[in-house]
């Protein structure tokens, strides 16, 4: 290969979408060739240096010179009155019922991740009607002063509930594991856990948590977040927990996953995939689906 | 006195098309730093950062309702923040000349990095301020459209697929230029291989191994 053909290429080897023959054909250049290795290091170093850009603290009164600027500039809005509080207040139980209806007791096996959920219906819930429990449980990273992203669970329930979230590294003897959290959670409560220190033992790049309340059972595989991967190739065989604690740590994104009992041994070999499609492919003819919880991935019983 | 609400988005955004302004608060609320980084980084200046996001959140403001949901609203908040900056820059441009080339602190000159095995951590903290800074300024001198590519993509680490929701255009288009982008980039920062921990200087040749052979 020539060297102009390779340093053409040297931004989708370093981001790994140049496959096969083409990837040992660069790669043979780059062990003969010292100037384009350099280059390579050149790319690398600039793609280092802009993924490492620090988070930039916007001005304290940022909040008041939005409002104010769209206060003084808004159209008017037709039609609405402003609502009254009572009115606004009602609306706002019914959204949080609905909120709650709609991401957990919706089994879906369909891959939603970059669709926009649809519209919320206007026709009222029946407000009386039993409550199974229904557990959000979100992982979100906060950012630390000194640019690392910490992990922190969020839990919340419509009812009360009892649970327990301990971490085993392995879970089939419960050797070594530790209580991370345990208590009684309050409707309409958020719990926060961090989970930066867990996952600082943790030996692998993911921390695996098991989550139990009123006898249901959910792994939740939780990286550190950082660095993200966009695409990744896959080549696993492995069963179904294991491969999805694989892809957490792939591509650094947490995957919560409520076992319905099965386990089937899968296989995956993806080039270039989203988790979201890499997730897709892994669970074409299992009983499972996946969908998607604000960062966190849910792989849920069709 | 704030309290965070944890409706989602689309729960939000109906209670704002009902009228409720409360929710257009929460939703600002919800975004404005992720739309203030992304002006930022664009603009280099956190006035004009600010003008951005401010504008960016009226024209949501304007068209919440017209909003379709056949994207993420944070996706579709990133599309509203490219197009308040290109049109910025529209304006900007009517008015003054941009610089060609980038500033270094003190001279022309390509720095010099003197290091001594003692102070080598501040050196290596300044050389990393440096290239921070250099790499900023680099940015700032890109097309508008290759800046927001190389911004969404390197340093808000949006995917392929979103940046091409962002932008309006295929996937395909999204990669090609994004490559070029990159190499413009790479030029633009050439007089500054040192500072980025690279030393040769990149001339094209044959591979060793043909050397070697002959």
């Amino acid at each position: 290969m020539r060297c102009e053909q390779v340093r053409n290429l040297l931004n989708e080897y370093i981001e790994g979408s140049v496959s096969g023959a083409m990837r040992d054909r660069v790669q043979a250049h780059l062990d003969a060739c010292t100037a384009c290795r350099g280059e390579l290091e050149f790319f690398q170093a600039i793609w280092r240096g802009l993924s490492a850009m620090p988070e930039v603290t916007p001005p304290a009164d940022l909040h008041g010179r939005i409002m104010t600027h769209v206060r003084a500039n808004a159209r008017v809005r037709e039609a609405h009155q402003r609502v009254a509080f009572w009115r606004w207040a009602g609306a706002a139980a019914v959204a949080a019922g609905l909120f709650l209806m709609g991401f957990f007791a919706a089994q879906s096996d369909s891959v939603k991740g970059e669709n926009f959920p649809a519209p919320v219906q206007k026709k009222k819930p029946e407000i009386e009607m039993p409550q199974p429990v229904q557990a959000g449980v979100f992982i979100v990273y906060r950012q630390a002063e000194n640019g690392a992203r910490l992990p922190v669970l969020e839990a919340r329930m419509n009812r009360e509930v009892t649970a327990e979230l301990y971490y085993a590294p392995d879970p089939e003897t419960k050797a070594e594991s530790m209580v991370v959290w345990q208590g009684k959670l309050q409707p309409g409560k958020t719990v926060e856990i961090p989970l930066q220190m867990h996952l600082q033992h943790s030996k692998e790049r993911v921390l695996t948590l098991w989550w139990v309340f009123d006898g249901q059972k959910r792994v939740l595989f939780v990286p550190a977040g950082y660095p993200p991967a966009k695409i990744a190739s896959v080549r696993l065989q492995a069963k179904l927990g294991d491969a999805l604690r694989q892809l957490a740590s792939l591509y650094q994104t947490p995957i919560e996953w409520v076992p319905n009992g099965e386990e089937p041994l899968v296989v995956l070999d993806v080039e270039d995939a989203t988790l979201e499609g890499a997730l897709h492919q892994l669970l074409i003819g299992s009983t499972y689906g996946v969908k998607r919880h604000g960062e966190t991935w849910r792989v849920v019983s069709k | 006195m704030y309290a965070y609400d944890y409706s989602s988005d689309e729960i939000l955004i109906e209670r704002f098309r009902e009228g409720d302004d409360l929710a257009f608060d929460l939703l600002v609320r919800r975004y404005e730093q992720k739309v203030y980084q992304l002006a930022y980084r664009l603009t280099n200046n956190p006035d004009d950062a600010a003008d951005v996001a401010a504008e960016a959140f009226l024209r949501m403001y304007n068209s919440l309702k017209r909003f379709r949901g056949d994207a993420q609203l944070s996706t579709w908040l990133y599309r509203v923040v490219s197009n308040v900056f290109f049109d910025f820059r529209k304006r900007e441009a009517r008015h003054q000349h941009i610089p060609l080339e980038l500033s270094t602190e003190d001279s022309d000159e390509t720095m010099e990095l003197p290091i001594e095995d003692e102070n080598i951590d501040i050196m290596g903290h300044a050389m990393q301020e440096e290239q921070k800074r250099v790499l900023m300024e680099a940015i700032q001198q890109l097309p508008e459209y290759q800046r927001v590519m190389v911004v969404l993509f390197h340093i808000e680490e949006r995917p392929y697929e979103e940046i091409a929701q962002i932008l309006g255009l295929p996937l395909g288009t999204i990669k090609s230029r994004l490559n070029r982008a990159r190499n413009a980039l790479r030029e633009l920062l050439e007089p500054y291989r040192e500072l980025f921990g690279v030393e040769t200087s990149p001339t094209i040749g044959q591979p060793q191994e043909a050397n070697d052979a002959l």
